[in-house]
């Protein structure tokens, strides 16, 4: 675990950024901003977004969503507070929610935030957790036990790695200790990997792309997103998204959306959720009908998370300065910048 | 009974006597007498007693009367006795009654006669009554007439009182007198004012006197510096030969810098400044000239003069006559005028209300490679406005349309500085002035014809209609040229018209090159083996670049509007087509080009459906990959758009591109970013960031 304080080394490099940009004026990067993940504060209140260009942007969900309408102002869709992480950061990957910290995933490392400071300035590392690989390893994917003392952390060099959050630990490459537990994984090679925790071994073996049904050659063979419900497992990507009974491990159900790669599946009562390279988001039926279409602002939905208490918020974001926030999961209801 | 008959008989008596005594008298005098008597006797009797007596009397009379008729009635002897005696006493009675009656005839005529008189006497006093109250009354006003009285010295301005003290001889003073007594004080000033004033008028005199022999010297002198011209004219003439022989210019200056001061004040100004710039920088980067009708400009500014009498030249003086036959044609026209048709007159209206001055500022701007841009400078009389007409001149000719057209003479004025498109007047009273000259056009109709109001040009000028709205207080004829605005415009535009036409020459060799299909590539990246093709390159208008759909987004943000120069590119490589919409803004290079990419490749993408198309763009529009200020052309983000094109398509997993670029991780991340960013590495190599 490591402290430190960047707040210097954050402001010398804005002012070196602008004075580089003294005789050209290009488009502001802003504008081409893609939001790769999200989360929302244990209390509710706030919406943390990461971007590309390792910036955090915390949102004020309780004020958006239950708006004075004395005090709104211009700028009232914009972030509260944007934190910008050191230049060399690259994209902030992944983001977590643990009952005290802000857990983000940028390259090689796992950084922890405190959620108390998260609207105050600076922003405040509280440790870090270095991950110990040779050459690249962006942290993709975030995913935090139940109890909340492991963490589970999807790399860029296709291994998943558990810490322990007490210390900040390496506890395991592949496997933990629960039993019953089975732990799901995908990437760019197209396959999706079902573990088995106790042994840490790959227990069963999907290839979606081999799938005549599935394939689409011309995205690719790479797997965006999957997920695990109690009988079913959901995944897509280059190939088509479809339904996989668990047991059998048969593609059951395929369904037929008109996008260009998929990013974003998860189950929700009794849906799916799904969205990708597409101009909205969907929630399926498991037979394959298609119940809700949402339209988004991303190109490519990168994230789209939800929340049920205290309020139903779902939020949306992806290759777009706009994050859509839907409070009935029906229609968009606003629309925040990340500007 | 017993006493009346007493007064009766005294009465008798005395009548008796009186006309006995005055019986040797006159006639007339015993009248006279009878009369004044019978008037004293009525004065000295009283009218009530006499009253009494008249009335007793005559009731006398009638008993006697009723007596006598009784006594008749009996008719006897005695009672014609009696009727005798008492017909005698009625009788006496009757000469009572009629001397009382003859006394109160008298009394009521002398009566009458006091009244008469005491009415008289009345009214004379009235009359001198209002004598006297006429007389009074003319006196008092003869008095305020006095009192009101001005005298002339209360006219006159006097020396004030402490300076009067201070400087007056104590004679003229004499503070023992004039202290106390105003009106000495009075005398006393105006006594000083008198003496002053002759001494000023004296002095007035004399300097009239000097003036006037001052005059007459100067007119001497100038009547020798006349008959000196002739001698210097020869002189000239003489010199010329050397001149051509020494290639100089003197004699073209010398007629230009007396056109110059033919030239409207804003003219002036400009010419004045920019010949100054074009001595200190030379020839090659401006010069400057002046062109026009000089015999037109020369009329105009002697009628122009021609109150004020100035002697300006000889030439001025030389032919007066000429202007005035110019002046009664221009009468006999102006009398014509009314016959001609509808249409002529509004031509004529439009053609007196956009007059031009005669003389018009040539200024051309060179850089070094002989580019170089003509402006003409003209002033508009009645709107008071200065307008710019360009052409351009180059040292060889361009290949290739699109690099020609940014080197057009409009192209390149265009938003010389930020939002001047000069294509509405600058001056808030124009369309005012055009309405009142019986115009209902607006002014930018006129514009292709008459020349462009750039802001520039008119600063340049020294005209700030900017100043002028700020300032209410002064009106629009009160638009006077200041000279320090002129000399920073002047300055300032010089530098960034070079800036602009260098840039432009630069842009239009990149154009060229581009028209031809070459791209050049920057030298860290010279390395990197470029498989596509620049196809086509060819200008589009603002219609056809706004209804692609991939430029949706850069106009809805307001990063490209119609101002720009737009362009599409095509750039193939086997199967794959890339349709480039470049957006150049008039600022370019200092605002860098904008690109909006639609590939075709298996479907069609752009920005708003494919994330991969989106991630070139962000390459290659933003500054987020450069961190050196290396500066951003049109070339260089030509050379990035194909190395991008080429790893995007390597890195698609296709046969058909076969991958020859060294990449660390063809897809990086959840958003399977490509590697477009280049670090020079050995050969070079391609990272995500």
């Amino acid at each position: 675990m490591e402290w430190s304080t960047w707040t210097k080394e954050t402001r010398l490099h804005r002012r070196t950024n602008r004075k580089g940009n003294a005789n050209i004026n290009m488009i502001g990067k802003m504008f081409y901003n893609t939001i790769t993940c999200q989360t929302f504060s244990p209390c509710g209140k706030y919406l943390v977004a990461g971007n590309i260009y390792g910036q955090l942007a915390v949102f004020d969900l309780s004020s958006l969503l239950n708006p004075d309408k004395d005090k709104i102002t211009a700028d009232y869709d914009k972030p509260k507070r944007i934190h910008n992480l050191p230049k060399n950061t690259g994209f902030i990957c992944s983001l977590a929610s643990s009952e005290k910290f802000l857990i983000v995933g940028i390259d090689n490392e796992i950084q922890g935030w405190n959620w108390k400071e998260i609207h105050s300035k600076p922003g405040k590392v509280v440790w870090r957790i270095k991950i110990k690989t040779s050459g690249q390893c962006e942290v993709n994917s975030l995913w935090l036990s139940d109890d909340e003392e492991q963490l589970y952390a999807g790399c860029g060099d296709n291994n998943v790695y558990v810490y322990n959050l007490e210390d900040g630990t390496l506890i395991s490459k592949y496997s933990g200790h629960e039993e019953n537990q089975q732990l799901i994984s995908s990437g760019e090679d197209g396959l999706v990997l079902l573990w088995d925790m106790r042994t840490g071994k790959a227990e069963n073996k999907l290839k979606p792309y081999k799938e005549d049904k599935l394939a689409r050659p011309d995205i690719g063979k790479w797997i965006g997103s999957v997920a695990l419900g109690d009988d079913w497992i959901v995944c897509g990507g280059g190939p088509r998204l479809a339904l996989w009974h668990l047991r059998s491990l048969d593609a059951v159900t395929v369904f037929d959306l008109p996008d260009r790669g998929i990013h974003v599946s998860f189950f929700y009562d009794d849906c799916v959720v799904a969205g990708g390279t597409a101009k909205h988001l969907y929630q399926l039926s498991y037979s394959g009908d298609v119940r809700v279409e949402l339209p988004v602002s991303s190109t490519t939905v990168y994230s789209a998370i939800l929340r049920t208490s205290p309020n139903k918020v779902l939020s949306i974001a992806g290759s777009s300065p706009d994050i859509d926030l839907c409070t009935t999961f029906n229609y968009r209801d606003q629309v925040l910048r990340f500007i | 009974m017993g006493k009346s008959e007493d007064t009766s008989t005294k009465k008798r008596r005395k009548l008796n006597t009186s006309s006995s005594s005055d019986t040797k008298l006159s006639p007339v005098d015993i009248y006279k007498k009878v009369v004044e008597f019978e008037e004293s006797e009525s004065k000295l009797r009283s009218a009530e007693k006499d009253s009494t007596l008249f009335r007793k009397i005559s009731q006398d009379v009638r008993q006697l009367f009723s007596d006598i008729a009784e006594l008749k009635a009996k008719g006897t002897e005695e009672a014609n006795e009696k009727i005798k005696t008492k017909r005698i006493e009625a009788s006496l009675q009757l000469v009572a009654l009629k001397k009382l009656n003859r006394l109160e005839k008298v009394r009521t005529r002398t009566g009458r006669e006091a009244l008469h008189k005491e009415k008289q006497r009345v009214d004379s006093t009235h009359l001198l009554l209002q004598n006297l109250l006429y007389e009074a009354d003319h006196l008092n006003k003869e008095v305020t007439k006095c009192l009101q009285f001005k005298s002339k010295d209360e006219e006159i301005e006097l020396v004030p009182l402490e300076d009067f003290y201070k400087n007056a001889p104590p004679e003229v003073i004499r503070p023992e007198i004039t202290k106390t007594d105003e009106h000495q004080l009075q005398l006393a000033r105006l006594e000083w004012e008198l003496r002053q004033r002759r001494e000023l008028a004296g002095a007035c005199n004399e300097l009239i006197a000097s003036k006037e022999r001052v005059g007459a010297a100067i007119a001497a002198a100038r009547s020798r510096l006349d008959a000196l011209v002739p001698h210097l004219r020869d002189v000239l003439k003489a010199t010329k030969p050397l001149q051509e022989c020494l290639a100089l210019k003197l004699d073209e200056k010398r007629e230009e810098t007396k056109l110059a001061s033919l030239l409207p004040p804003p003219l002036f100004l400009l010419y004045a400044n920019a010949s100054a710039y074009s001595d200190a920088l030379g020839t090659n980067v401006i010069t400057v000239g002046i062109s026009g009708d000089e015999d037109e400009a020369r009329r105009m500014d002697q009628t122009c003069n021609a109150e004020r009498e100035v002697v300006a030249s000889n030439d001025s003086d030389s032919d007066p006559d000429a202007n005035d036959e110019e002046h009664r044609e221009k009468k006999k026209r102006h009398h014509r005028a009314p016959k001609i048709s509808k249409e002529e007159k509004a031509e004529a209206k439009k053609r007196e209300a956009l007059k031009k001055h005669p003389l018009s500022v040539l200024m051309t701007v060179k850089i070094a490679d002989e580019t170089a841009v003509n402006l003409t400078f003209l002033y508009l009389l009645h709107l008071k406005i200065i307008v710019v007409k360009v052409t351009m001149t180059y040292p060889n000719t361009i290949t290739g349309v699109t690099a020609a057209d940014v080197l057009t003479g409009d192209c390149v004025l265009n938003e010389l500085y930020l939002g001047d498109t000069g294509n509405d007047s600058p001056h808030i009273a124009t369309s005012y002035l055009l309405k009142a000259a019986g115009i209902s056009d607006n002014f930018r109709k006129f514009i292709p014809e008459i020349g462009r109001p750039y802001i520039w040009a008119q600063r340049m000028c020294g005209l700030d209609f900017m100043a002028l709205v700020a300032d209410e207080h002064k009106t629009a004829k009160n638009v006077q040229p200041c000279s320090s605005l002129s000399i920073a415009t002047v300055e300032n535009f010089i530098f960034t018209l070079q800036n602009r036409l260098k840039a432009r020459v630069k842009l239009m060799k990149e154009l060229q090159d581009l028209e031809s299909g070459r791209i050049v590539q920057p030298k860290e990246m010279s390395t990197v083996k470029l498989s596509g093709s620049l196809t086509q390159w060819q200008s589009i208008t603002w219609a056809e670049y706004s209804q692609a759909p991939s430029t949706a987004f850069l106009i809805s943000e307001g990063l490209v509007s119609p101002d720009y120069m737009l362009y599409r590119a095509i750039i193939t490589r086997q199967s794959a087509k890339l349709v480039a919409l470049v957006a150049l803004s008039c600022d370019y290079p200092k605002q860098a080009p904008i690109f909006s990419l639609t590939l075709h490749w298996n479907g069609t993408h752009h920005c708003g459906t494919s994330d991969d198309i989106r991630d070139i763009e962000r390459v290659i529009n933003t500054d987020w990959h450069s961190e050196n200020s290396n500066p951003v052309t049109l070339s260089i983000q030509m050379a990035k758009l194909l190395t991008c094109l080429d790893i995007l398509l390597e890195t698609m997993g296709s046969s058909e591109f076969s991958p020859d670029k060294v990449m660390l991780e063809p897809v990086l991340g959840r958003t399977r970013m490509r590697p477009y960013k280049f670090i020079k590495n050995g050969t070079g190599m391609f990272v995500q960031f």
